[in-house]
């Protein structure tokens, strides 16, 4: 009788009297041991490198100077509040940096985000299957070459020596040093930016166009449909789920995403419109050694980017029914 | 069956003439804004300096020297880095590779207790990350800060590539691991001589993923590596074109090339660096594309 009220209350196959009585039997443990043991050293790797640095996240809070302990209950660690939040909001700098950063993404996403989408559909209008592979293969040479000698070709273009202004000499126009111009800066950045990555990106977005049921096409084709029609009425559609999933990506990283070819590109001549959350948290956190002020910073970029990366899913749900979670 | 999809893709993208041709016209232009620049780097290397200086090289080059490439050869910081950076790349794709494997099988057993707190853990840190400045220190406190293992250490593991190992190797069937089990073999005999040996597909993928990666990276090695001995390429790269604070002008050589190289412009040796560090780059990347592509496509389709 209690072997069979225990398999009932399990959900298993009702057990033989006296042996396998537990739902965990031994042979199961045994294992999961070793499935553990086997992924230990990797859990381990991340735990330390991914989960205690979330821990230290807490000297944002604190008037941590290194060497000191994170977390203590005898009054070594000094708890200091929102005060160093509050001095990066009150700071001379918190309008241009936050502004900049802001400025820098929407302008990637409004270039730099149907551009690819616009290439992948021109891309597979082409007939020519040869030519069609060059010119996708000549698309993410940029993606290949790093964004150091990248930055170091676009530096060189447009200094004074350099093929821009040459070309504008030939035209009789003044020399002019592009680099050090505030107003420049944001569209030498996107232009880099969007040439670097609009082949890489269009990647998949062609895998997306190349999955779409051709019968659909063709069924079109008998209902009369030119070129124009079948990209509107099918492709698109088609690949909205991928559209929408990539567009809540750059949402969520709006606050973050810029700072490696910022980094490259700027100057101090240029920080007006140039300097970015991410480059502003090296400067001054790392560089100048305000640990608590730059972990505070990052703090606040983090959770904003969450936040927005949470609003741009649920309206991308609410629209398109298509979304992360 | 491959001229039938090309007929019917053929049938699909009729259209206008005109249109075509536009289309055609706009993918000339892409791939001329794409190679162009890589192009007049290459030939403003070698060509003549003084037709460098004379701004008269656009398209072809005038002259053929590479006296420019000669000044670089005797440049041993750069070999120096050249060194750390191969050192690097094999050690982080041995590694990533290791670590991805040793992660992702588990995962595919369906016997493994708590496997949703493990896929858990894994997926929060893709979202939260520490930041700079919290992982700096915890760096610096694990004496992994101006060392080779600062690079290697965090470049050994990728949440993003467990997880497409572990969308791969959950569609290897169940079958061929239970009968290895009947045989009495343990999940280490059957991840070892079964599974890995049908991963070679998506390790490819991310071996060559890794490779370049690795191969590109510098802003790591700026925050961890002040030491200038074991800096990878890139950063060197990085000192020489931006921060301007390396002049290759000043190399040391002998007497003869020091006359040559004061025609050298600067500019000229720059690019000459550019083309000899993108070279091994720009040369093996068409032939691992379908890699890249397959790549993105099982990574798109993880779920």
């Amino acid at each position: 009788m209690p072997n069979q009220i225990v398999a009932v209350r399990n959900g298993s196959k009702p057990a033989k009297r006296g042996r396998r009585r537990q739902k965990y039997s031994r042979a199961l443990i045994h294992e999961n041991l070793e499935l553990y043991a086997i992924m230990l050293p990797v859990l381990l790797l991340i735990f330390v490198l991914c989960y205690v640095p979330l821990y230290g996240q807490l000297i944002a809070f604190q008037d941590y100077t290194p060497g000191a302990p994170i977390l203590s209950f005898d009054g070594q660690t000094q708890w200091v509040g929102w005060k160093y939040f509050n001095q990066f909001f009150t700071s001379p700098y918190f309008g241009r940096v936050v502004s900049n950063t802001l400025i820098l993404s929407f302008y990637n996403i409004i270039f730099g985000f149907w551009i690819p989408i616009v290439f992948a559909l021109l891309l597979n209008e082409l007939k020519n299957l040869a030519f069609k592979k060059f010119v996708q293969t000549a698309s993410y040479l940029p993606y290949f070459i790093s964004a150091v000698v990248v930055a170091g070709m676009v530096l060189s273009f447009i200094s004074t020596d350099g093929i821009v202004n040459d070309l504008r000499a030939l035209t009789g126009a003044k020399r002019i040093d592009f680099s050090t111009i505030p107003s420049y800066f944001p569209m030498i950045y996107t232009s880099t930016n969007v040439w670097k990555s609009f082949g890489w990106n269009s990647i998949l977005y062609l895998a997306a166009i190349s999955g779409i049921d051709p019968t659909l096409y063709e069924s079109a084709k008998l209902d009369g449909a030119n070129r124009g029609q079948m990209v509107w009425y099918i492709t698109l559609p088609m690949i909205l789920p991928t559209i929408a999933i990539m567009l809540i990506f750059q949402v969520g990283s709006i606050l973050g995403s810029n700072t490696d070819l910022v980094l490259l590109l700027y100057n101090p001549a240029v920080y007006d419109t140039s300097d970015v959350i991410g480059t502003y948290i090296y400067r001054y956190g790392l560089l100048n050694g305000q640990f608590s002020f730059g972990a505070a910073v990052g703090m606040f970029t983090s959770v904003m980017n969450f936040g927005l990366l949470f609003i741009a899913n649920t309206i991308s749900n609410k629209l398109t029914n298509y979304g992360l979670w | 069956m491959l001229t039938k999809a090309k007929e019917m893709n053929n049938k699909i993208h009729e259209g206008s003439k005109a249109v075509d041709a536009v289309i055609v016209f706009l993918m000339i232009l892409v791939c001329f804004i794409t190679l162009y620049p890589m192009y007049y780097v290459l030939i403003l290397s070698v060509s003549d300096p003084l037709e460098v200086a004379a701004k008269s090289v656009y398209f072809w080059p005038k002259g053929f020297y590479l006296d420019s490439y000669r000044v670089l050869c005797t440049d041993m910081k750069m070999w120096n880095s050249y060194l750390y950076t191969v050192i690097y790349v094999v050690a982080d794709t041995a590694l990533m590779l290791l670590t991805c494997v040793l992660c992702a099988y588990p995962l595919t057993s369906k016997h493994l207790l708590g496997k949703k707190f493990v896929v858990a853990f894994l997926l929060i840190p893709m979202y939260f990350g520490g930041g700079l400045i919290p992982t700096y220190l915890l760096m610096v406190k694990l004496n992994l800060y101006n060392n080779i293992w600062a690079i290697i250490v965090p470049g050994a593991f990728s949440i993003w590539n467990i997880i497409l190992v572990r969308t791969f190797l959950n569609s290897i069937p169940e079958t061929l691991r239970e009968a290895a089990f009947i045989d009495g073999a343990s999940h280490f005999k059957v991840l070892f001589k079964i599974y890995l040996p049908l991963s070679k597909p998506i390790l490819a993928v991310i071996a060559i993923y890794t490779s370049v990666g690795v191969w590109n990276s510098w802003f790591n090695a700026m925050v961890y590596l002040p030491n200038e001995n074991i800096q990878p390429l890139q950063l060197y790269l990085r000192r020489v074109l931006i921060d301007q604070t390396v002049n290759l002008a000043q190399l040391p050589a002998a007497e003869v090339e020091a006359a040559v190289r004061k025609q050298l412009s600067n500019m000229q040796l720059k690019y000459a660096m550019i083309i000899f560090t993108t070279l091994p780059i720009i040369f093996t990347y068409p032939f691992f594309q379908k890699y890249f592509v397959k790549g993105v496509m099982i990574g798109s389709l993880k779920g």
